[in-house]
């Protein structure tokens, strides 16, 4: 592998005033397309609209298989959601985990209200690790939210964005009161 | 997009081996598939940090795509251990690490970035942006800094989340 190295003068824009700059180097090494490819490859590598198709089949070849798995998990989060609220630490673990798993999928497989829905759910949660103290009400909002986009499919999508930006402004208040009781 | 696709890329996917560590089962089904469809046959699977240095070392991958929240070890975590300059051959400065992450706030991508991740995207996972950022990643020069304590990517780099189009966000 071919290594090129620049030394101290440019490298301190690197640093800060902790740094010897002379200890900072900048080092350039060929592209992993050419190393794998040699004189074979033909820079820029360009997307691949074929490829791309490929890898969208894939995603709706998973959705069934999502669908199912997304239902079991909502319905996971109404038995979860009471004894969380209660003060359950294990319930409460595995309900972040799993509004962290919809956060992350949902909106892939194109459910994306559901997964906003769980993104705010996890940042409500995340924040309540923070201070140690979560408003229960915000929960239960959100996961009758995320439950209601799956039973009704086919609602509004102004609805769901009121729904949203009403949860996001109840998260802000609480945060606020919550920063006023110190 | 371009047009015409480059005739180097199917054959280039083929010979690249990807580290996936993730410990959502869904999410390393649905990436193990997605780079199966690009053509990459090497796919090593992993389920948190610990795991993902172990196959880090055993492997050596070309890339390596990583979750931020993960338990035991977090995918900052595994980064700042690969990138640390002081763990011989363990370290690596200039494998491409991408992070796949739910967490969009500015302090989440600047602490990925000081550990020495590449490239950061926001969940849910999109084909196409999962697909630009492994071309970008490996098709254009790496440059990196060697510093006391670290070798790996500018800490000091300007690096935005990739973010999914709207309605996603």
């Amino acid at each position: 592998m071919k290594h090129s190295k620049i030394g101290s003068r440019l490298a301190g824009h690197e640093t800060d005033g902790n740094e010897n700059p002379t200890e900072v180097r900048f080092v350039r090494v060929p592209s992993i397309a050419e190393r794998k490819l040699g004189s074979e490859y033909v820079a820029p590598m360009r997307l691949d609209p074929r490829i791309l198709d490929q890898m969208q089949a894939t995603i709706r070849s998973l959705e069934t298989k999502y669908v199912e798995t997304l239902s079991a998990q909502v319905s996971m989060l109404k038995v979860l959601v009471e004894p969380a609220c209660k003060g359950d630490a294990e319930a409460h673990g595995r309900l972040y985990a799993i509004a962290h798993d919809v956060r992350g999928l949902a909106g892939t497989f194109g459910f994306a209200v559901t997964g906003r829905f769980a993104d705010s759910l996890c940042r409500h949660l995340e924040q309540g690790d923070k201070s140690g103290k979560y408003d229960d009400t915000v929960i239960r909002y959100h996961v009758d939210a995320i439950c209601d986009t799956l039973e009704s499919p086919g609602t509004d999508s102004t609805i769901s964005t009121e729904t949203l930006d009403a949860l996001e402004k109840l998260i802000a208040a609480n945060r606020e009161s919550m920063r006023a009781a110190g | 997009m371009t047009e015409e696709p480059t005739k180097a890329a199917p054959e280039f996917f083929h010979r690249l081996k990807v580290l996936v560590v993730e410990d959502s089962a869904e999410m390393r089904r649905l990436l193990d598939a997605l780079l199966r469809s690009m053509g990459i046959e090497h796919v090593i699977l992993a389920q948190d940090g610990e795991g993902g240095l172990a196959a880090f070392a055993a492997e050596r991958p070309d890339i390596i795509i990583t979750d931020g929240s993960m338990k035991p070890m977090d995918g900052y975590e595994m980064t700042r251990r690969i990138r640390a300059s002081d763990r011989g051959a363990d370290a690596n400065p200039d494998v491409p690490i991408l992070m796949i992450s739910g967490h969009v706030d500015r302090a989440f991508v600047t602490h990925a970035r000081d550990q020495g991740v590449t490239d950061y995207l926001v969940k849910p996972l999109l084909a196409d942006m999962l697909y630009k950022a492994i071309i970008a990643a490996t098709s254009t020069p790496i440059h990196f800094v060697e510093k006391p304590g670290y070798r790996g990517p500018s800490p000091r780099r300007s690096l935005d989340a990739r973010l999914p189009e709207p309605p996603f966000r």
